[in-house]
């Protein structure tokens, strides 16, 4: 069932139309790394403001209302250009473990993020201020979300090394030849 | 550039790495990190001095937090970009897109250095942008073409030079 839906967005007219252009799959790559550049970044701020490591005079909930609907802007951003590229190769890129490690982790991050919003952070006011009263759970939720963050970036750059469509020559194309 | 090209390629440092894609990706990866962390504090610069976020800290205390991220993002993607160039020298230093993105990068920095000199010297003028509109609105736009210029031109050196 879904690898016939798979099967069948690889084929589509929208599939074919990005595949015989020579600059729909880079442009969606760059807004994709645009993108997923600012989500990384922006959700640093906060992750390093629980840590106590930076933004250590402003308040949790200032850095959430300044940080938070970036985030939300260039995570739409990072998954339309993420779709469109995944549709280009739905079925190659379906099967591909890099790819697959990286849509667990942006699962996670999200199942930790839901978790810190409406468990953890309910508490927030008691720990607004002040770097050393932020809760364990705060500081566990930071350091995970930097960590599968970071996973998702390199798995996410691992899943180029690992696929080829432009010239059939696998990953030999990357290992540098004489010039 | 052929002859550098080939110094580079063929020291005992670029044919030790070459071959080692594991080398590369992570270099890579060390790269878009360090990408995001320059981008993200231009963005949160860019947004305080326009006052669309960050309003309960002053100018130069955002400047204070984000400006260190810009110079050791930059130091950081300086180092991984030179490990990607020892690996495969070829292709970014024959590219034309490679050499506008140094340009641009030199451009970002000197900007970057012209916004803290004058905002230190003159904190009230970026405090109070609706007196300065148009050097506020200029300086973010100009970081908006420069920083997504690099981008767009990191990004397209990988397929301008298949081509």
């Amino acid at each position: 069932m879904l690898e016939e839906f798979v099967s069948w967005i690889g084929s589509s007219d929208l599939a074919i139309t990005i595949q015989q252009s020579d600059w729909l799959f880079p442009t969606f790559e760059v807004f994709h790394v645009l993108a997923i550049s600012i989500v990384v970044g922006v959700i640093a701020i906060m992750d390093l403001r629980l840590l106590g490591i930076a933004s250590r005079n402003s308040r949790v909930t200032q850095i959430a209302h300044d940080t938070l609907p970036l985030v939300w802007v260039a995570f739409v951003i990072a998954v339309v250009s993420g779709v469109l590229m995944f549709i280009s190769n739905a079925p190659v890129y379906f099967i591909n473990t890099a790819f697959r490690f990286k849509m667990l982790l942006i699962v996670l991050a999200g199942i930790n993020m839901l978790y810190f919003e409406f468990v953890t952070a309910r508490s927030v006011k008691a720990w607004d201020e002040g770097v050393a009263t932020v809760p364990p759970a705060g500081k566990m939720a930071a350091a995970l979300s930097l960590l599968f963050w970071v996973g998702v970036v390199g798995f996410g750059r691992w899943v180029g090394f690992t696929l080829d469509f432009f010239s059939g020559s696998g990953l030999d194309q990357y290992l540098t030849a004489a010039p | 550039m052929q002859a550098i090209v080939q110094w580079i390629y063929h020291s005992p440092l670029s044919l030790s790495l070459q071959g080692q894609t594991w080398l590369v990706a992570l270099g890579q990866t060390i790269h878009i990190l360090a990408i995001a962390a320059v981008l993200s504090s231009v963005l949160m610069v860019n947004l305080r001095v326009l006052r669309f976020a960050g309003n309960a800290q002053t100018v130069g205390e955002t400047t204070g937090r984000y400006l260190p991220w810009i110079w050791w993002g930059l130091l950081v993607l300086a180092l991984s970009g030179a490990l990607l160039i020892i690996i495969e020298p070829e292709r970014p230093l024959t590219s034309p897109l490679f050499w506008i993105k140094m340009v641009l990068m030199l451009a970002g920095i000197a900007v970057t250095l012209a916004f803290r000199n004058h905002a230190s010297a003159h904190p009230e003028l970026w405090e109070r942008p609706e007196h300065r509109r148009s050097m506020v609105l200029g300086f973010a736009a100009v970081n908006v073409v420069i920083w997504c210029g690099i981008i767009f031109a990191g990004r397209w050196i990988a397929y301008a030079s298949a081509a």
